[in-house]
């Protein structure tokens, strides 16, 4: 136990010697959050995208239909550009633009006479979030303008054909039956709507919240195991640098015992996962106003997770038959690893497929999991076992390890 | 004390160590003398338990290498042929991981680092990186960190290689300190100089094979009187074996048709002989080269060839 303090002490004092690897190491997770800083900023990011609305028809009607995109939240994710529907087809054709609606002409009329109308959505095909939002919204308009005209459809075509002639407005009357007719509708939807018959029950599913959250708490936890998985294949590294200068053969003339210096690398890197825990959840709960809602548990998990990850690389290592062997083995493993894992896009931004397999990958059940513990969402049970898990590949790597380091390194 | 019995190394086919067999006793300086892949550091990490042995066994202090390695290595001090430190630690503190290493602990391990930085005259740039070091500075620290725990054996794999001359008297000088101590020292080499001036005792092998071993004297006493004699030129070697044959204090070493080595009572004298006889049996000598005689022309005599080919 005491030469394994002491194998870490060494190792500790041999990384701060070496400030550009700890440097480079260290700052991968701090410049991701500065980054994403200057990319994001600190509140909630919504993506935004760009409609393009030709209006054919130039009436009240059709005026409405575009007006229902800047409404409310839908107005904070859209700008909508009127534009003639020549230049918004090329606009679309050119990438510049998420969607195209045109609204034909004879829309309003139509649509008071109950007759069927079209709509027209040109999708930019480069995008896939938000011209699918307003595709939405657009059935839902269409839907809606459907049910309207059908219950209103008598009072909503006399409105739109004006005053009686030689009137300049509507009689008294016809406003007043209007009224109540729209009162009655009213009344009789209140029992639906009021209390609602249907209601909608919200279910905390983890992928589904996790989309809401803030781009930057969806990238950062898998930017964070992009470091430790570079930090990993960097430090495990040190078992081919200790071979060449001769330290681990002279150790094998000593009384110690090769598993207490493995342990001892194990725990300096331990130290230095923890620290790049703090530092870099810090930074992003002060940067990035990302919630951090468990620091303690994120940090044993990115140190106990990391642990399990270096093991594996190290693992890696040892298996190579030479060190350049060794860095081209690593190296072909570390990065399909970082791309599926979640470090280069996150998993909601991958196809479904794709998404399945990072999230079972080392790094990247990692990272879901430490985007549940920074989001306060990770159950005690799972959690548990995703530590367990974690404990057992390391329990399991580390004799492995061991015993290679022994037969082919330390003769 | 280090006592070698039969001692065999095999890697697959290659037979590294054969049947070597020694005994070195404390306060004596044993040194093994050899040309590059004879065999010396294979010899060396079989009796630090670096390298198991395929046959035969190695006692320290009278532990067993193999059956009581944790005893043994508690009363070794290694010194490997190749400088094994920490470069971006300081001499301290890889003088600290060594010591600790071995056990050292507290005010003893603090007293036993500053005592074996005064040693070796490092004292002065103790807190700098050993990167800085030059090549006999590191050298010197290479081997402070096989000494710090005062080991009983110390294996000294060619210590002084690649060396400045100034560094390598110093580190003779340390050499013949520890073996004064009363500690036992086996001592790799491939210098000659360095084995005769340095060593109380010697073995020299060659292929994995131990060829001799005594004293000094003991040695020199295989060689007998005579001087070795190269020649290089063009010859006849079995007319030149011819002539030669009947001449009295005068044996071929090794022969081929481009170098003649003899082994000659009073060379010096008989040059005029030597060289009468060799013209007449057709040889053109170019080149003549005489050695005293040594523990070069002891290896010469035994090998049939230089210890440095």
């Amino acid at each position: 136990m005491r030469f394994t303090w002491i194998c870490a002490v060494k190792d500790l004092r041999r990384l701060w010697r070496d400030p550009a690897a700890l440097i480079v190491w260290v700052g991968m997770p701090l410049l991701a959050a500065v980054l994403m800083y200057v990319v994001f900023g600190t509140g909630g990011v919504t993506p935004r995208g760009h409609l393009l609305v030709a209006d054919e028809d130039g009436t009240l009607v059709s005026s409405l239909v575009a007006g229902a995109f800047s409404q409310g939240e839908l107005g904070k994710m859209l700008v909508v550009e009127k534009v003639p529907s020549a230049e918004g087809r090329a606009r679309i054709q050119r990438g510049d633009g998420s969607a195209l609606l045109v609204i034909p002409k004879g829309f309003a009329k139509a649509f008071l006479a109950s007759q069927a109308f079209q709509l027209k959505l040109v999708k930019n095909p480069a995008q896939r979030i938000l011209p699918e939002i307003v595709e939405e919204v657009a059935s839902v308009l269409a839907d809606g303008g459907s049910y309207l005209q059908a219950l209103l459809g008598d009072q909503l075509k006399m409105f739109a054909e004006g005053p009686p002639k030689g009137a300049t407005t509507f009689p008294d009357e016809t406003i007043i039956a209007t009224s109540v007719a729209f009162n009655r509708l009213g009344a009789k939807l209140a029992s639906y709507l009021d209390p609602p018959v249907i209601e909608l029950k919200s279910e905390v599913i983890q992928e589904k919240s996790l989309t809401r959250a803030n781009f930057a708490a969806a990238m950062y936890p898998g930017m964070l195991f992009m470091a430790i998985l570079f930090l990993a294949l960097g430090l495990s590294a040190d078992v081919w640098k200790e071979r060449e200068q001769g330290t681990l053969r002279r150790l094998g003339g000593t009384p110690v015992r090769l598993s207490a210096f493995l342990a001892g690398k194990v725990v300096a890197v331990a130290l230095v996962f923890a620290a790049v825990g703090v530092l870099s959840l810090a930074l992003a709960h002060w940067l990035l106003k990302m919630e951090v809602a468990n620091l303690w548990v994120a940090v044993l998990w990115m140190t106990l997770s990391g642990v399990a990850l270096l093991l594996m690389m190290m693992l890696l290592q040892l298996l190579a038959s030479s060190q350049r062997a060794a860095h081209l083995l690593a190296f072909l493993v570390v990065f399909p690893l970082a791309m599926l894992g979640g470090s280069f896009m996150p998993f909601e931004a991958m196809p479904d497929w794709l998404a399945a397999i990072g999230r079972f990958t080392p790094n990247g059940f990692a990272t879901m999991q430490l985007r549940l513990m920074l989001a306060g969402q990770a159950q005690p049970g799972p959690l548990a076992a995703a530590f367990a898990g974690a404990a057992l590949a390391a329990a399991v790597m580390f004799p492995l390890a061991l015993a290679r380091l022994r037969r082919a390194f330390a003769a | 004390m280090i006592e070698a019995e039969q001692l065999r190394k095999t890697f697959g086919e290659l037979v590294a160590v054969d049947n070597v067999a020694f005994t070195a006793r404390g306060g004596e300086i044993f040194g093994l003398l050899g040309p590059n892949g004879a065999g010396k550091t294979t010899t060396i990490s079989c009796i630090s338990g670096l390298l198991t042995p395929t046959a035969g066994r190695v006692r320290l202090m009278g532990h067993d290498v193999v059956r009581d390695g944790l005893a043994a290595r508690r009363v070794l001090g290694l010194v490997p042929q190749d400088i094994a430190l920490y470069e971006d630690l300081s001499a301290t503190e890889n003088l600290a991981f060594w010591g600790g290493a071995q056990g050292l602990r507290g005010a003893v391990l603090r007293r036993r680092i500053q005592e074996v930085l005064e040693l070796t005259g490092l004292e002065d740039r103790a807190r700098e990186p050993v990167k800085r070091y030059s090549g006999g500075m590191k050298r010197r620290l290479n081997f402070a960190c096989g000494i710090i725990h005062q080991p009983q054996v110390l294996l000294l794999d060619e210590p002084a290689v690649g060396v400045d001359p100034q560094s390598r008297v110093r580190l003779l000088e340390l050499v013949r300190a520890e073996a004064q101590a009363g500690r036992c020292v086996l001592y790799t080499t491939h210098y000659m100089e360095e084995a005769e001036s340095l060593c109380d005792r010697l073995a020299i092998i060659d292929h994995g094979h131990l060829i001799a071993q005594g004293t000094l004297a003991e040695l020199r006493a295989i060689v007998g009187e005579r001087d070795i004699l190269r020649l290089s030129g063009v010859f006849q070697v079995e007319r030149a074996r011819e002539a030669l044959r009947g001449a009295d204090g005068i044996e071929v070493v090794q022969a081929d048709e481009g170098v003649l080595r003899l082994a000659v009572v009073n060379a010096s004298a008989r040059l005029p002989l030597i060289f009468a006889t060799l013209a007449a049996s057709g040889a053109e000598i170019r080149e003549t080269t005489l050695t005293q005689p040594s523990l070069e022309s002891l290896f010469i005599k035994l090998t049939g060839k230089e210890l440095r080919e």
